[in-house]
């Protein structure tokens, strides 16, 4: 139903009239009756057939809180602040990037306010459970699919400010700040990161001395290099932060601590001795303010420290469970208090790269199955994009890893919100290589979508190639991605040391396969075997091992020509960066293929099981370890590279069922995937 | 098997009118305010077919014959057929009424539907998708099936979710009346035209000879008029409905109706809380849902999900609010239904999810919409797919 006003509709069709009295926006009854000199949008859904239920294969890939995510997308949808534009007869919503970086702070806040007005946010701090995680995770999805300055901001919010009050925090801070945050009476936000500091936490220079005279704690950031930086929410709109600070007590420094810090009075004032600059404008987040702080001796009430590790008593004495003032927060603790909120936040991160990716993809393809270029024959219909087998491979094995990807974001969430003291350390291991796995196929997706698009992908409206610059990102925030790499890799050499040394079986991290004979594969690849989950399976696995292997006499090496441990890691890249993605590839397939276990014979569990073969058959063509160290001989590779291209057409009549069940409402795509001729009509662009 | 009675319904119950390039479609049961039978229901959807093909076609005029354009299905008629066979020749109607939902809302050909008196329900289902609804100073428009132990159907998730703001959740699950002047302002009607100017409006679109639908409306133009939206009207509480039918559940809903309405008299508030009280819990949750859902799908996928939904009204097995509906309203008009479960709480999602699955039959299937592929659509059909 149209939006426009009577009037507006009435002198812009007078108007229409005018210019159009000899055309008609008709050709009726069918292409028989006139020749079409002109192209007309043909819609996808009418000529493409779709042989499995749409609505279970969502549910595969969203598994949980559907009718939640579409509550999340109508209230978007149904409010104008939401910015809705009209676009060949479909209305998107989508923040306008057209916008100063000042005016889409304001919006991302305002639209802030009215989801949590509309009860978004209800019991994200003030109730706890798997099933409360779960639905947040959710509602991040949902958010993040329309902007993802949106999620971050809220994500800082909650997950990062609200999470450092829950898991740092006692009873004393949760009672005090908790509900506040929720209700956005206050907003958080989380100063760890330095001008001099990101991922090396332990190197941070601001420092906190306790001053028992007031029982207070002096706040000071002692040089340039110390002031926090890419602080989210800092810029403009938060009221606290909980920072990172060194903790110097009688002239001791007992390590990184974290403390509240207030920035701002409820007029929005910046608090005296409080310093507060803008990051600038970004190559895209620009919804987000990002801000930079330096504190100049600011008092804070000794309660202000998050204790649940350590504490100071009010006449100075340091109370801590952990003697070493290193290890406070960085041993025991690593993988439970200190990294918690930092674990959440690379799922998160995870999942909405595969959400972006999803958005692309599903863009991508919607167009390459209605624009034409080119004819096989001369004077013969131009052919569909997707019809190209190079159209193919270059979109359908993105859509194969991003099933696949999704499967295993799904398998981290149910992970993570069942984490328990001893999964903690699978779960950083696996977050950590899912992150950097998930942000880089994200990134690549997008490249290969806007390409895909031609120039129509380098309009911001389309998204595909803004949403590069939005997600760039994530290959950096909350670890960087190749030192989340290395240090999968170190956790896994940790494992392969203590199975060898105490002649003990593999346990846990899915290595249990290397207590068993090493593989043989088979001689002859046929399509079948190429086909099988077992040849799968056993082919990424092969390269995990031997890249294990590999590292660990690599390390060994290093170590008994007298390289220092450290430095050994730094000299193994390679490898390490090899067998990060060996370990994320092999574990992503067992999720897929798991989640592929659960599927009822028929058209449904076809599809997925091409899809999973497809995305093996391109792990092994993609990497060039399989070549290098002869997993593969030569003519076995190319017998993976034709079935991959088997595959790509073997799945072609599926793909708009494919990219439908990504569940991304038409509303959060863009024009070029629907109606694009209409969406350019000069009509449109006079209304 | 067609009787004899049948075939005589079928060719008197919607009258045809041919004038020039235009044919006028006439609902004639006029006793029974033009409530849909299935003969109605197929005749139309053969002339809508013809049509599509017949170059001599450019404009369909759809209009009720008497005081009112069309009550809705004749579900009377469906309860009766389920008591007589079986679910299934009940759910043969709505096969058929959905086919023909699916056809007008993807037509090739401009319909404009004189909205002239009751239009509800299944009525809707034959005006609302298509291109042009005209309103008057006599409509009234309702989608009543909450009350009737039912839901908004015949495609009623795709153009109520598409109304402005949570306008649709208020019109679908309180299925609370609206008048030609609310009509058009919310953009059920595109346009309003006073009664005594139909003939000419009609008059004037008899010498069509376009389906170029930018002549059709500038056509209309001439006639219509901006109505008066009075101030009681449920439009100029947007800001409420907003609030209060935004939220995520029934329950949620009527609590932030509840609390809106605390410490004012106010007549509207409470009305509404009423007839939501008043519906059938069921019907409520699976409407709140349907129309969410319905949000996020072209009109194919809300009518083959409501014909799902509808099914499973029909087979009884998940809820028996339809046949109680019908009997306390339609046949023994006490209007006093039983519903069951009688309260909101007594029905969880998992219950709700049921009505969502295919039927649990190997000999039912789900509606198969007709192939629109070898028509190119006009631009508004194309956005609702």
């Amino acid at each position: 139903m149209s939006s426009e006003s009577p009037t507006d509709r009435a002198s812009r069709r007078t108007r229409i009239l005018s210019n159009h009295l000899t055309t008609s926006d008709l050709q009726v009854g069918g292409n028989s009756l006139q020749s079409n000199i002109c192209l007309s949008y043909s819609p996808p859904e009418l000529h493409e057939k779709i042989e499995f239920e749409v609505r279970k294969m969502r549910e595969l890939l969203d598994v949980h809180n559907l009718q939640d995510r579409d509550w999340l997308f109508g209230l978007m949808m149904q409010s104008k602040l939401f910015n809705p534009q009209e676009k060949g007869g479909k209305v998107f919503v989508m923040p306008d990037f057209n916008h100063t970086k000042e005016q889409q702070r304001e919006m991302t806040m305002k639209r802030i306010e009215y989801l949590l007005e509309r009860g978004v946010f209800d019991g994200w701090l003030t109730t706890r459970g798997p099933e409360t995680e779960m639905r947040k995770f959710a509602f991040m999805e949902t958010l993040g699919i329309f902007d993802q300055s949106l999620a971050i901001k809220i994500g800082v919010h909650f997950f990062l400010w609200g999470g450092a009050i829950q898991f740092f925090g006692t009873k004393r801070h949760h009672d005090k700040w908790l509900r506040d945050t929720e209700t956005y009476r206050i907003k958080g936000c989380f100063a760890m990161t330095e001008l001099g500091h990101g991922s090396n936490v332990r190197g941070i220079e601001t420092v906190a001395t306790y001053d028992p005279k007031t029982d207070e704690f002096v706040i000071t950031t002692p040089c340039e290099s110390a002031q926090k930086y890419w602080i989210g929410g800092a810029a403009n709109h938060a009221t606290h932060t909980v920072v990172f600070s060194q903790l110097n007590i009688n002239g001791r420094n007992q390590g990184v601590h974290a403390f509240i810090v207030q920035l701002r009075d409820f007029d929005g004032n910046i608090c005296p001795n409080i310093r507060i600059a803008d990051c600038g404008h970004k190559i895209g987040l620009n919804g987000v303010d990002n801000g930079r702080i330096w504190f100049d001796n600011v008092r804070i009430p000794r309660e202000n420290l998050l204790n649940s590790v350590a504490d100071v008593t009010p006449d100075g004495q340091y109370k801590s469970a952990i003697q070493d003032p290193d290890q406070v927060i960085f041993s025991c603790c690593r993988f439970a208090a200190f990294l918690a909120p930092l674990t959440s936040g690379r799922v998160t991160i995870s999942l909405s790269a595969i959400y972006s990716a999803q958005i692309g993809l599903a863009i991508a393809i919607r167009y390459a199955l209605s624009r034409r270029a080119f004819s096989f024959v001369p004077n013969e219909p131009e052919v569909l994009l997707l019809d190209y087998p190079s159209h193919q491979r270059r979109l359908l094995p993105l859509v194969a890893k991003t099933y696949a990807m999704t499967c295993a974001g799904n398998y981290l969430k149910k992970m993570y919100v069942k984490r328990t003291p001893e999964s903690n350390k699978t779960i950083h291991v696996v977050s950590s290589g899912f992150k950097a796995v998930l942000t880089w196929h994200n990134m690549r997706t997008l490249q290969e979508c806007r390409e895909a698009c031609g120039g129509q992908g380098l309009k911001t409206e389309n998204q595909v190639g803004h949403l590069k610059g939005e997600y760039d990102v994530q290959s950096t925030f909350e670890g960087d991605n190749n030192v989340l790499m290395q240090q999968v890799s170190k956790a896994l050499l940790g494992e392969f040391i203590a199975a060898k040394k105490k002649n003990k079986p593999f346990k846990g991290l899915g290595l249990e396969y290397m207590n068993e004979p090493w593989p043989v594969i088979p001689s002859q690849l046929t399509s079948d075997i190429l086909r099988s989950s077992n040849f799968q399976i056993t082919t990424l696995r092969l390269r995990e091992r031997d890249l294990l292997n590999r590292f660990a006499a690599e390390m060994s090496q290093h170590q008994s020509s007298g390289v220092n441990k450290e430095y050994a890691f730094a000299l193994g890249y390679q490898l390490a960066e090899d067998l990060g993605r060996a370990f994320s590839d092999r574990i992503i397939f067992e999720t897929f293929l798991n989640d592929e276990g659960t599927v009822s014979t028929g058209p449904m569990k076809d599809v997925v099981g091409k899809l999973r073969s497809l995305y093996a058959l391109t792990c092994m063509e993609e990497d060039a370890a399989f070549l290098r160290y002869g997993y593969l001989s030569t003519e076995k590779a190319a017998a993976v590279r034709a079935e991959v291209a088997k595959l790509c057409s073997e799945l072609r009549p599926h793909a708009l069922g494919l990219v439908s069940s990504f569940g991304v409402p038409g509303a959060f795509l863009s024009p070029i995937a629907f109606n694009w001729i209409d969406s350019n009509a000069w009509s449109s662009s006079s209304a | 098997m067609a009787s004899q009675n049948s075939v005589m319904a079928y060719n008197d119950q919607v009258l045809v009118e041919e004038k020039s390039l235009t044919r006028i479609l006439v609902l004639n049961r006029p006793k029974q305010l033009n409530a849909l039978s299935y003969p109605m229901i197929s005749r139309l959807l053969d002339l809508f077919v013809a049509y599509e093909a017949d170059p001599n076609v450019k404009l369909i005029i759809l209009k009720g014959n008497g005081r009112a354009f069309c009550a809705g299905g004749d579900v009377a008629a469906v309860v009766h057929d389920i008591r007589k066979a079986n679910w299934k020749s009940g759910a043969q109607f709505f096969t058929k009424e959905f086919t023909l939902n699916y056809v007008i809302a993807t037509y090739t050909k401009p319909q404009v539907s004189i909205l002239n008196g009751i239009v509800m329900g299944g009525g809707n289902g034959v005006s609302m998708h298509g291109r042009f609804r005209v309103a008057t100073e006599t409509s009234v428009f309702a989608m009543p099936e909450t009350a009737l132990g039912l839901f908004p159907d015949i495609g009623a998730s795709y153009f109520l979710s598409r109304l402005p703001g949570f306008f649709g959740e208020y019109v679908g699950l309180t299925g609370a009346r609206l008048d030609g002047a609310e009509m058009l302002a919310c953009g059920l009607a595109t346009h309003f035209v006073p009664a005594t100017k139909l003939s000419l409006l009609e008059e004037a679109l008899y010498k069509v000879d376009s389906s170029d639908s930018n002549i059709i409306s500038a056509i209309i133009d001439c006639y219509s008029q901006q109505p008066y939206l009075k101030d009681q009207s449920a439009y100029k509480r947007l800001d409420v409905i907003d609030r209060c039918f935004s939220r995520k559940t029934v329950e949620d809903i009527l609590s932030a109706l509840e609390r809106e309405s605390m410490g004012k008299a106010d007549d509207w508030i409470n009305n509404t809380i009423q007839s939501l009280k008043k519906a059938s819990p069921t019907s409520l949750k699976i409407s709140l849902r349907s129309i969410r859902e319905g949000r996020i799908q072209g009109v194919g996928q809300c009518l083959t999900r409501e014909f799902r939904m509808v099914c499973h009204f029909m087979e009884g097995k998940l809820s028996k609010d339809f046949f109680e509906g019908c009997r306390a309203i339609l046949l023994d008009k006490d209007r006093n239904p039983k519903w069951e479960p009688a309260r909101l709480e007594l029905i969880s999602e998992g219950m709700v999810e049921q009505f969502f699955s295919r039927m649990d039959d190997e000999e039912w299937d789900d509606l198969k919409l007709p192939s629109r592929s070898n028509f190119v659509l006009p631009r508004h059909a194309i956005a609702k797919l």
